[in-house]
């Protein structure tokens, strides 16, 4: 048994600087979470209450069911790898990796057996002598990993692992943990970042935190999901701002009516729109924004009948595959479209941009999706 | 626009110049004054009673006189040196462990009253030990250990403390809290991170806190003087006494005491020098 489970977990640093409220969780048996959010939401926080090296100031903590507020960290049995690697300096690698055992007493064979093992998983062996300080970065990276592995823990927990490793690296060492976690599928794992890419690539689900008065306001928590939930079904606007690169383009608009196939909404701009949105009893007139993700926006014709928006094109930043093309907004944002590479515009020319009603996302004054028409159902 | 450039390249140059100049002269200068004093007492050791008085200072003895050294070495001097050896390296164990754990406690303990307790401790290093030696006196005798080298250990420890805590502790919090968190998720408690991590991490801080406390405890005068009275116990400053009289003082002698006190910290400097200026550098820079 390793699942996870917190229960109105809140965290105050001093007498009212809150950093977590109201996080309630369940991470089941081997499953992959990641904890994602902007700096300064407290996922880190949220990660070292779990490992017991923070203390939980109200909520209940278990893993495995059992009640783990009280256990020390040392008995809670969790790994956890360090941003920094927090490798010891002073030992060899595979004194490093036999530390926690040996406190723990394990007969020395065991002990060397494990680390050898690991060693071999993360083709360590011929290092094992070697001191940390003759190691590269993603060689400290993995034995930090392997640090963790020898001690065959139940809960496995990352704090940014890939944030100091370059680019190439990172996606390798990316893969590189989602192997290694399916190979130790009965350990349960969180993975603390703040690279959306690094959490949708690797996440079973996604817990998005939020910061500021948002969370005071709301709680920590934003949205829980799959990877695929919170891109394709933000809870609210900041979900949809967060996930995405570039970020979802917001419009302003009002409602003009609702039927059965849902919303008519007008821009600012004075173009109109049928989206496939309850209403939940807003009336017509109110003021609502309209999201589309750059990616789901596509060039036509001026005169084409999908033709939604036509802009002066202020930018265009061309990657080969793909291009950005910067458009003016309606007011002082920017509305960014992600076009094929052989798609020519140039910079101050007008397009023409078309996307599906099915891709829009509604958002009320609050910033809270309204619900679509058969949401139930549809699975994107 | 390029008038103003070459005036500043100018000036770049001058003051490099100026520096490359006066860099060696000021060197040179601070060697005089180093080495000069250490000289006249090397030479000096090595005339006779009346060659000291007869000829003039900087005057190189006619022979070399090593009758005062074979004096020396033929007294006491071989207790004294035991007795410096033995008081030198208990205390030295003692301060570094002591201050170690007190520093780590300091550095990294959360407890009420850790800021103000610290507060104390570095004050502690205000306090002039001249102020502190009747009471000193009157405490080793009550407890018994006046006359004996124990009865130096505890004052040498208590004055090296407050410096040594200062040092460590300025030291061990520049060591990543990380390391601490995953000891403890490794299982170790709290005396466990710092036997097995931050104690062995501190290398350069414990060299730094050695050095320091022991160039200072090797020429100890007051205490050792207050402290003991027979030969016996009396460590290696107090050797000189054995060649001073009431109305006259034996000169050369006294400096060949000096020269073979001073030698053992001038053999350590010699073959450690890469590792103790390393040390002093380290506490200075991470501090």
């Amino acid at each position: 048994m390793t699942s996870i489970s917190l229960r109105n977990i809140q965290k105050t640093f001093g007498k009212d600087t809150q950093v977590i409220k109201d996080v309630n969780l369940d991470i089941a048996d081997g499953e992959f979470c990641v904890f994602l959010g902007p700096s300064g939401c407290g996922k880190s926080t949220l990660l070292r209450m779990v490992a017991g090296i923070e203390d939980v100031t109200a909520g209940e903590l278990r893993i495995g069911g059992i009640r783990m507020n009280e256990v020390p960290a040392a008995k809670r049995q969790v790994a956890m790898v360090f941003q920094s690697y927090a490798l010891y300096p002073h030992m060899s690698v595979y004194e490093n990796m036999a530390f926690g055992l040996r406190q723990a007493k394990v007969d020395k064979a065991e002990i060397d057996r494990r680390v050898r093992e690991a060693a071999q998983i993360l083709q360590l062996d011929p290092l094992l002598e070697r001191m940390p300080r003759a190691l590269s970065g993603g060689q400290r990276q993995r034995v930090a990993i392997g640090r963790a592995i020898v001690r065959s823990p139940n809960v496995f927990l990352f704090d940014e692992p890939l944030s100091n490793l370059d680019a190439a690296l990172r996606v390798h060492m990316r893969a590189e943990i989602s192997r290694l976690h399916k190979k130790f599928n009965h350990a349960s794992a969180i993975y603390v970042t703040h690279d959306q890419t690094e959490a949708m690539a690797m996440a079973d689900k996604i817990v998005l935190l939020r910061a500021g008065a948002d969370m005071s306001k709301y709680g920590s928590v934003a949205q829980i999901g799959t990877p695929m939930d919170l891109y394709h079904r933000p809870s609210n606007r900041f979900v949809a701002e967060f996930l995405g690169s570039p970020r979802m383009n917001f419009l302003s608009a009002t409602i003009e009516g609702c039927n059965e196939n849902g919303l008519k909404l007008q821009l600012m701009s004075g173009e109109t729109l049928d989206v496939p949105f309850l209403d939940r009893g807003i009336e017509a007139g109110t003021k609502l924004t309209l999201g589309i993700r750059p990616e789901h926006m596509y060039p036509v014709s001026a005169n084409a009948p999908d033709c939604r928006l036509t802009r002066p094109v202020r930018q265009v930043e061309r990657f080969g595959e793909y291009s950005y093309v910067y458009l003016n907004g309606d007011s002082s944002d920017t509305l960014i479209a992600k076009v094929s590479g052989d798609c020519y515009v140039n910079s101050s020319e007008a397009m023409s941009l078309g996307f599906d009603p099915q891709n829009c996302h509604v958002f009320d004054e609050e910033g809270l999706a309204l619900p679509r028409i058969g949401s139930g159902s549809s699975n994107k | 626009m390029s008038s103003s450039s070459t005036t500043v390249s100018s000036g770049k140059g001058r003051g490099s110049r100026l520096t490359r100049v006066s860099v060696p002269i000021l060197g040179l200068f601070w060697l005089v004054v180093t080495t000069l004093p250490f000289i006249f007492v090397v030479m000096t050791s090595l005339k006779s009673r009346q060659e000291t008085f007869t000829s003039p200072v900087w005057e190189l003895p006619k022979k070399l006189n090593f009758e005062n050294y074979i004096a020396v070495l033929h007294g006491g001097f071989w207790v004294y040196l035991r007795n410096s050896v033995f008081v030198l390296v208990l205390s030295i164990v003692l301060i570094l462990l002591i201050s170690s754990m007190a520093a780590y406690a300091f550095a990294r303990l959360r407890f009420r009253l850790n800021k103000p307790l610290f507060g104390l401790v570095v004050a502690g290093m205000i306090v002039p030990i001249h102020i502190t030696l009747i009471p000193i006196y009157l405490l080793t005798k009550n407890i018994g250990l006046y006359d004996t080298p124990f009865a130096l250990i505890g004052p040498y420890v208590a004055t090296a403390l407050p410096i040594s805590i200062f040092i460590l502790t300025e030291f061990m919090r520049q060591i990543p809290k990380e390391l601490e968190e995953a000891a403890k998720l490794d299982g170790c408690g709290a005396f466990g991170v710092f036997w097995k991590v931050f104690l062995p991490l501190s290398g350069p801080g414990l060299s730094t806190v050695a050095i320091y406390n022991g160039i200072g405890l090797w020429n100890e005068f007051i205490f050792a003087y207050l402290l003991t009275s027979s030969p016996a116990n009396r460590t290696l400053p107090l050797a000189i006494w054995d060649f001073q009289g009431q109305y006259t003082a034996n000169i050369p002698a006294i400096l060949s005491v000096v020269t073979l006190t001073s030698l053992p910290l001038i053999i350590a400097y010699a073959f450690g020098q890469e590792r103790i200026v390393k040390g002093m550098m380290a506490g200075a820079l991470k501090g």
